[in-house]
C-alpha cells in the first residue's frame, strides 16, 4: 500500500496532475473525498439497527460479496430482523471496486483506495462472513458445499458471483495473459495495466477491445478509452488509443463518448466500431481482427463474459449457456427453486453494473422475506441504474434509467429510456465522488 | 362474494387483531420503492456525503420537490440533472409513497 502510494505521488508530481485536481475539487467536497486515497466510507456511519421483533425466521446463504451480495446480506438483516440468519460466503477477504477503477489508470486514484472489507457487515448487522470457495450447491438437500468440506444449510440461497471471462485465442498461457491484462476485474491487473500505460514508449500505441454486449458496465470501456487518452495527452504527446469495438456503435452514452473521442481526444482516440477480435499474438503485439491485423505497444483486450463459475457448476446457466435466467419479481432462478441470482450473473433486461445490482439485491431480499411471511413478492418492483463516468481527470458525465416491472413481458422495462448528461463537467465529477461514497456505504456499511 | 368476505375479515380482525395487522403492515409501505433512492441518499435516506439527507424530512416537502423536478424535466430530461430523470421515473402515487416512507424515518 505504502509503496503504491509513494509511486503515485512521484508519478503525479512529474505530471503535475495532483495539485490542479485537489484545488479544482476542494469546493463542495468533504476533505475525506480529496486526493488519491479518499475515505469513501466515513468512520462513523450511524448504522440503522437490526430489528428484533419482526417475527420472521429463516436461514439465507449469500454466495459472493460484491455489490449485489453485500447489499443482499445487509438488507436480509435490516429488513428481516435478528430471526434471519445470514451467511455471506466470499473467496476474498476484501472487495475491490470495479467502479472508479479506471481512475487508477490515469493516476487519479491509488488502487488501495478501492478496497472494502466485510467488518462493518459483521459488526453492524450480525452477518456471518465466511472466507471460502464454493464448490457446489445441493438444491435438493438445500446446502452449499465449500472446498473446506463445510456444508452450509439454507432455506433460501442468493447467488451473486459476478462474471467470468472467455479466453481469447492466443492468450491461453499465463505469460500471454500477463502481457495482455484485461483489468476488467479490478485488482493486480489494474495496477499492471496502469504501469504499462505509464511506460508506453513515446508516441506509442495503446490498443483496447470491447466485447459484444452484454458485458459488465456498458459505459466502462469507453470511459477507459477516455482516461487512458487523458493520461497520454498530458504525459505522452503523439501516443494513440485505438478502440476496437465488437459492437456496431457506442453501447452507452453515445453522445458524450462520441464527443470525447471526436473533440476532446481528437487525434488521440481512433474509435473503430464493428471490429471483433479473432486472436491475439501477445509477444508480437498483434491483434488479429475481423478488419485485419492491428499492432499495439500495449494491448488491453476486454474478453467476452459469462456468469461466474458457480452458475454453470450448479446448472443455473439456462440463458445461452452463459447467464442465469431469473424471475425479476424475486430473482428466483428459472432453473432451480429457492435459489436466487442477482447482479451481473443474471440474464435480465437490466445493465450489468454495481448500482443497479444494489437495487436488485433489495428487490430479491424483499421477496424472500415476504416469502418467509407467506406473502407473494411485490407485484410492481422498480429498479434504477445510475452511473457517473469520468471523461477527463476533472470532468464527468452520467447515464441513468429507471425501470419498472412490465407484467405483459415479465421483464423490467425502462420508464425513462437511458438518459445521459447534457455534457461532461466538473460538477458531475464532484457528484461522482459523493455518489460512490454513498453507494459503497449503502452496500458495505 | 364481496358481502360474504367483509364480515369474515372483520371477524378475523377482531379475533386475532395483531396477526392480521402484522400481515397487512409488513413490509412497510413504500420501503422497496424508496430503496431506489438509498444508493445516493443513503440507507433510509441517511446520506453520508453530498446528496440531501431525506430521512425525517416532511413528506409534503419531498413530494413537492419531486413533482417540481418532474415537471421541469419533462421537456428536457437530461437538462435538469440526474435527479430530474429520476423524478420522471415515478407516478404521483409512487412519489407519495416514497415521500411518506422517508418522512417516517429518523
Amino acid at each position: 500500500m505504502t509503496i503504491d502510494r509513494r509511486k503515485f505521488t512521484l508519478g503525479l508530481g512529474l505530471s503535475a496532475l495532483a495539485a490542479p485536481i485537489s484545488r479544482a475539487f476542494a469546493d463542495g467536497l468533504p476533505t475525506s473525498l480529496l486526493g488519491a486515497n479518499p475515505i469513501w466510507i466515513p468512520a462513523s456511519t450511524n448504522p440503522v439497527p437490526v430489528p428484533t421483533n419482526l417475527g420472521i425466521s429463516g436461514r439465507v446463504v449469500v454466495i459472493g460479496g460484491g455489490m449485489g451480495g453485500a447489499t443482499a446480506a445487509k438488507y436480509l438483516r435490516l429488513w428481516g430482523g435478528s430471526g434471519v440468519k445470514v451467511t455471506l460466503v466470499e473467496r476474498a477477504t476484501t472487495y475491490t471496486s470495479n467502479i472508479m477503477s479506471n481512475l487508477v489508470l490515469n493516476g487519479s486514484l491509488a488502487m488501495s483506495s478501492l478496497s472494502f472489507g466485510y467488518d462493518r457487515l459483521r459488526r453492524n448487522y450480525g452477518i456471518s462472513v465466511v472466507t471460502g470457495e464454493v464448490t457446489g450447491i445441493d438444491p435438493v438437500g438445500k446446502q452449499v458445499m465449500l472446498k473446506s468440506g463445510t456444508r452450509l444449510p439454507y432455506d433460501r440461497l442468493i447467488v451473486a458471483p459476478g462474471i467470468e471471462f472467455d479466453v481469447i485465442p492466443g492468450l491461453e498461457s499465463a505469460a500471454a495473459q500477463t502481457l495482455v491484462p484485461h483489468a476488467w476485474k479490478a485488482g493486480p491487473q489494474t495496477t499492471a495495466l496502469r504501469d504499462r500505460i505509464k511506460t508506453l514508449r513515446r508516441g506509442g500505441v495503446f490498443v483496447m477491445s470491447i466485447p459484444a454486449a452484454p458485458y459488465r458496465c456498458p459505459p466502462g470501456p469507453y470511459e477507459r478509452a477516455c482516461l487512458v487518452a487523458d493520461y497520454l495527452k498530458r504525459n505522452n504527446p503523439g501516443a494513440k488509443v485505438i478502440v476496437l469495438d465488437a459492437n456496431p456503435k457506442i453501447v452507452a452514452e453515445a453522445v458524450n463518448f462520441g464527443n470525447a473521442f471526436n473533440l476532446t481526444y481528437a487525434g488521440i482516440v481512433d474509435y473503430r466500431p464493428g471490429v471483433s477480435i479473432l486472436s491475439i499474438d501477445a509477444a508480437a503485439g498483434t491483434v488479429n481482427t475481423s478488419a485485419g491485423p492491428v499492432k499495439g505497444d500495449v494491448i488491453n483486450a476486454i474478453p467476452p463474459q459469462r456468469a461466474g463459475g458457480i452458475i454453470a457448476t450448479a446448472g443455473l446457466n439456462n440463458v445461452g449457456g452463459r447467464w442465469a435466467g431469473v424471475d425479476v419479481l424475486s430473482y428466483e432462478s428459472t432453473a432451480a427453486r429457492a435459489i436466487h441470482v442477482i447482479g451481473d450473473a443474471a440474464a435480465t433486461t437490466q445493465p450489468k453494473a454495481g448500482h443497479i445490482a444494489n437495487q436488485e439485491a433489495k428487490v430479491c431480499v424483499d421477496a424472500i422475506l415476504r416469502g418467509f411471511k407467506g406473502l407473494p413478492p411485490d407485484a410492481a418492483p422498480v429498479t434504477n441504474s445510475a452511473c457517473f463516468s469520468p471523461i477527463t481527470a476533472t470532468t464527468a458525465s452520467w447515464l441513468t434509467a429507471i425501470l419498472a416491472y412490465d407484467p405483459a413481458t415479465g421483464t423490467m422495462k425502462s420508464v425513462t429510456g437511458a438518459v445521459e448528461a447534457p455534457g461532461p463537467n466538473a460538477e458531475n465529477f464532484n457528484q461522482m465522488k459523493q455518489w460512490f461514497s454513498n453507494l459503497m456505504t449503502e452496500s458495505f456499511a | 362474494m364481496i358481502h360474504r368476505l367483509i364480515p369474515c375479515l372483520v371477524l378475523a380482525a377482531a379475533g386475532s387483531g395483531s396477526a392480521l395487522a402484522q400481515v397487512t403492515t409488513y413490509p412497510p409501505a413504500g420501503r422497496l420503492l424508496a430503496a431506489n433512492c438509498f444508493q445516493c441518499h443513503g440507507t433510509n435516506g441517511r446520506a453520508v456525503s453530498g446528496f440531501e439527507k431525506l430521512s425525517g424530512k416532511s413528506a409534503a416537502e419531498i413530494a413537492k420537490e419531486m413533482t417540481e423536478m418532474k415537471a421541469e424535466a419533462t421537456a428536457q430530461p437530461g437538462e435538469k440533472g440526474i435527479m430530474g430523470v429520476h423524478a420522471l421515473g415515478y407516478n404521483d402515487a409512487q412519489i407519495k409513497a416514497i415521500a411518506n416512507y422517508f418522512a417516517s424515518q429518523r
